[in-house]
């Protein structure tokens, strides 16, 4: 392996709508934030990494270009890694690479996201190529519910139970989110608003589904010598696992699904991680769709198929949980797609660094964060410890 | 560094428009990388790619598509927007790192499904200013190119004399899109672009699907008698809008220094056997001489008058014939790569350089009037 | 052989709406009186034209607003006899230059029109001032073009 890497200061916006500001600005927030808490300078830097979701959700082109100056590359290398909506992960996933390289000792990392200035589920379609698949799938929720009804009718899970387990998580998500000062959305739902609430694409609900986010995310990837340098509390790389499967959505089983199950071990393994539900202490689990964070902890090894509504209507992940994830309120109240994913790292950053504030899982040690992208393509797991 | 890099293989389409289905093109030079190679796919450690969904027939997340053609089913990897010498140093950290001992690179990008390349760069620019204006690529290479005679003196028939120079060379290579014998006379009587830029000076829009097999030390040693070495690597961004900068002062002198500081170049016109430089306007080649540290400031004129750069030169510069030749705009990076890695293998056919190649350096640029800059080293 | 191929033409279309903020807010507004704002950095005492949230160099914050001159000298052009391009309202012939207004620090990017264009002569250094469209939108091409001054 590789030298040690650890993550020691991180900066995130407010999320949400961000209209106040222009994209440039927003990204510097998040920059800024990430400097003034770590009192460390742009000048220690030796490289940057930068990352969106594709252009055209953008409507800038190459947008390392236009960020140059808020990102302080300016006289730097600078890397600009996109991989869809594992792009935030697959940022954190560059940084870590670069340091235990040797080729750089301090690298920041940005990903950034402004949703609502364009057409998020239109741009979404443009993944999809104009021979074939374009014309069947009109944004991600009609992708998620066939997923979501294949993995029902494969493990014959009552279509109840799902409901049921579905909207306890949306409930505890939202719930928790007010614990979480940058979150997007946050709010007290009741099992009725929610189980009543408008279809976007069966059995798909409204408040099953992420919002549109403005945000950005800023990281700082250390190497050991910079860690004892800089007398920050560290919070160690431990596993780094990613895995992309077929373009062509029908040639894959997206249940048992190969890339989920396959990131997860890979940094497991890197991580020593033997039994996740006894060894991690909080996952940040990319979840945009309910169901889809259901399906998720059973691809991870959280439970075993076909038992994520049992589990977590026990409340197996729950904030006072054997395992709680998302207790950010996850991707599901925030999700500006280039940064989720290196919110989710910076997330577990926190929480094993000690300093998640009010959403802290008390005494966690060793943190999962993922990130999902593609037409159900691309899965990334990193697995962070407060031990190296 | 931890651990040393070679440079197996390499396989790539030639720069015309082709009708082959893009997946294809894909599948097929990433097969025939590894074949050449004698590895399986199975057998590839990581798989980085080179994209931009911007220069990728309208379609986003551009890597989604080509991922199994370009051999990365249920593999780790990840994709670098815009640049492929990104994507080649990120392949290099990652067996560096000590995670893999393979890497296959690819660079992606079928110019033939693309608007105009200016279509696209122009939307490089912001919303509020630079776009209401209607900046782009070839706009502000022209602006450059004023000023860089204005300020220094620098003739238009210097500038001609790279189109020559470098289409020359074109001519024995099989992979050049254009081909064609000119005269500097031939460059100064073509269109008028945006004067000064003349049409000839300007690059074509290619095909450009690349391949490239990268393997630690040992696994290298094992999968070719003739490896080439990762010896030093340096980029540099510069400041956004166009105004705020000295177009003449660029960041490739950043990212030189740190390529000559790792590869222990102390002076490139001695240590540089042969160079391969990203071209997109005939001027920037005599502006990079500069940057690059092969002639001093305002005198990259004089250097091609010298003909120093030339194929009989002391240091080659685009044997390949450049950008000028070929421009698969995101995978011309990664061409110039390819280039130097043939040149140092002895392998460039008609085009080899008349002297041992020991070390050689690629460079590439993206961005308005040269805003980042990328330098790879490589060598025997 | 491979001619025989087909082709399959796709345009794609989507909707932007960017935000400005409240600094490319107050620059617009000025143009539609007429006026050309840069703002300041305290720091390395720059003025930036057009007005910018934050110094490129310093990273420090500019709310330091000045009217700058609406005169200054070209420091460089290149000229469009026919050539036309995407997303530029201005045809042909034009010429587009970067322009130093006096007591500022960056270079404008914009048109040189009027007389300009018959002569073509244009040096650095040549003097401009500001033209500006009867009608105002709050947007760059508010300034028609600039003209060289003589």
């Amino acid at each position: 392996m590789g030298r040690p890497v650890a993550i020691i200061g991180v900066g995130q916006t407010r999320h949400g709508r961000r209209f106040d500001v222009s994209y440039p600005e927003l990204v510097k927030e998040a920059v800024d934030a990430l400097f003034d808490t770590t009192g460390i300078g742009p000048d220690d830097v030796d490289g940057v990494v930068s990352g969106t979701m594709p252009s055209m959700m953008e409507g800038v082109a190459l947008t390392h270009f236009y960020f140059a100056d808020v990102l302080r590359s300016v006289g730097k290398p600078i890397m600009k890694t996109e991989t869809c909506g594992s792009t935030g992960a697959s940022l954190a996933i560059t940084g870590y690479y670069w340091v235990a390289s040797g080729m750089a000792d301090l690298v920041l990392v940005v990903g950034s996201e402004k949703m609502n200035e364009g057409d998020s589920q239109a741009t979404m379609t443009t993944v999809l190529e104009p021979f074939y698949q374009r014309y069947f799938i009109a944004g991600a929720p009609g992708i998620f519910s066939m997923q979501s009804q294949e993995w029902s009718v494969r493990f014959g899970i009552p279509e109840d139970k799902i409901r049921a387990a579905a909207t306890r998580l949306t409930i505890d998500h939202h719930s928790d989110a007010f614990d979480n000062p940058y979150a997007h959305i946050k709010k007290k739902l009741t099992e009725e608003e929610v189980n009543n609430a408008r279809i976007i694409t069966y059995p798909v609900r409204l408040w099953d589904v992420c919002p549109n986010s403005d945000g950005a995310c800023a990281v700082l990837f250390a190497s050991e010598d910079k860690v004892k340098q800089m007398g920050r509390k560290p919070a160690w790389i431990r596993g780094v696992g990613y895995s992309g499967e077929e373009y062509w959505f029908g040639d894959s089983d997206k249940v048992v699904w190969q890339s989920a199950i396959q990131a997860s071990r890979e940094a497991y393994r890197m991580a020593g991680v033997t039994n996740p539900i006894e060894d991690l202490d909080v996952a940040e689990v990319y979840n945009p769709f309910t169901f889809q964070e259901l399906l998720f902890y059973e691809c991870f090894g959280f439970c075993d198929f076909g038992k994520a509504c049992d589990e977590t209507l026990k409340g197996t992940f729950a904030r006072d949980g054997k395992l709680p994830c998302d207790p950010s309120g996850g991707t599901l109240c925030t999700n500006p797609i280039g940064a989720t994913g290196l919110i989710r790292v910076s997330e577990a950053a926190l929480q094993v660094t000690g300093q998640a504030g009010d959403h802290q899982i008390p005494g966690a040690k060793l943190a999962f964060a993922h990130a999902m992208g593609g037409v159900d393509q691309y899965n990334a797991v990193l697995i962070l410890g407060s031990e190296l | 560094m931890a651990y040393r890099v070679g440079i197996v293989d390499v396989a790539m389409t030639p720069g015309w428009e082709s009708k082959e289905n893009f997946l294809d093109q894909v599948f097929h030079t990433t097969k025939e990388v590894l074949d050449k190679a004698g590895i399986r796919r199975e057998d590839v450690g990581t798989v980085i790619s080179a994209s931009s969904d911007v220069f990728h027939g309208g379609m986003s997340c551009a890597n989604s598509y080509y991922w199994d053609a370009g051999g990365a089913f249920l593999k780790n990897g990840s994709r670098q927007d815009g640049e492929s010498l990104f994507a080649f140093i990120y392949a290099v950290m990652r067996i560096m790192s000590g995670s893999f001992d393979t890497a296959l690179v690819l660079g992606v990008c079928k110019g033939s499904e693309n608007p105009d390349d200016d279509m696209v760069t122009y939307f490089y620019t912001d919303p509020f200013y630079q776009r209401q204006i209607g900046l782009n690529e070839t706009i502000a290479a022209a602006l450059q190119m004023r000023e860089y005679m204005e300020r220094y003196g620098v003739t238009e028939e210097q500038c001609a004399k790279v189109v020559v120079k470098n289409l020359k060379n074109a001519l024995r290579n099989p992979y050049a899109h254009v081909k064609k014998k000119v005269e500097v006379e031939d460059v100064l009587e073509s269109e008028p672009v945006l004067d000064p830029l003349k049409k000839m000076e300007c690059a074509p829009k290619s095909e450009g699907i690349i391949a490239m097999l990268l393997a630690r030390e040992d696994v290298a040693k094992k999968l070719t008698p003739k490896p080439v070495w990762f010896k030093g690597y340096g980029s540099s961004m510069d400041t956004f809008y166009l105004g705020d900068r000295d177009l003449l002062d660029t960041q490739l002198k950043n990212a030189a220094r740190m390529a000559y500081n790792m590869a222990g170049i102390e002076d490139p016109m001695k240590d540089l056997d042969v160079i391969e430089m990203c071209e997109p306007y005939a001027f920037q080649e005599l502006l990079w001489y500069e940057g690059l540290g092969l002639c001093d400031k305002g005198k990259g004129g004089e250097m091609i008058d010298s003909a120093r750069t030339g194929m009989e030169g002391d240091t080659p510069v685009n044997p390949s014939g450049g950008v000028l030749a070929t421009n698969p705009y995101v995978s011309r990076g990664l061409y110039r790569l390819a280039e130097a890695f043939l040149q140092v293998r002895g392998e460039a056919g008609q085009r080899q350089v008349d002297k041992k190649v020991n070390t050689a350096l690629a460079h590439s640029t993206h961005g308005f009037a040269g805003q980042c800059h990328a330098v790879a080293i490589i060598g025997s | 052989m491979s001619k025989d191929y087909n082709t399959l033409r796709h345009i794609v279309r989507l909707p932007h709406s960017y935000a400005a903020g409240p600094v490319w807010t107050r620059f617009y507004e000025g143009l539609k009186e007429e006026k050309i704002y840069g703002t300041r950095c305290d720091k390395c005492s720059k003025i930036y034209v057009p007005a910018r949230p934050f110094c490129p160099g310093c990273h420090e914050n500019l709310d330091d607003w000045v009217e700058v001159s609406q005169e200054g000298e070209v420091v460089s052009w290149a000229y469009s006899r026919e050539s036309e391009f995407f997303g530029m309202q201005m045809k042909p012939p034009f010429i587009i230059a970067l322009i130093r207004l006096d007591d500022t620090d960056s270079n404008l990017l914009h048109f040189v029109g009027g007389k300009a264009l018959d002569r073509l002569e244009i040096k650095k250094g040549q003097r401009v001032k500001a033209v500006w469209n009867e009608e105002k939108k709050g947007h760059m091409m508010d300034i028609k073009y600039f003209e060289p001054i003589d």
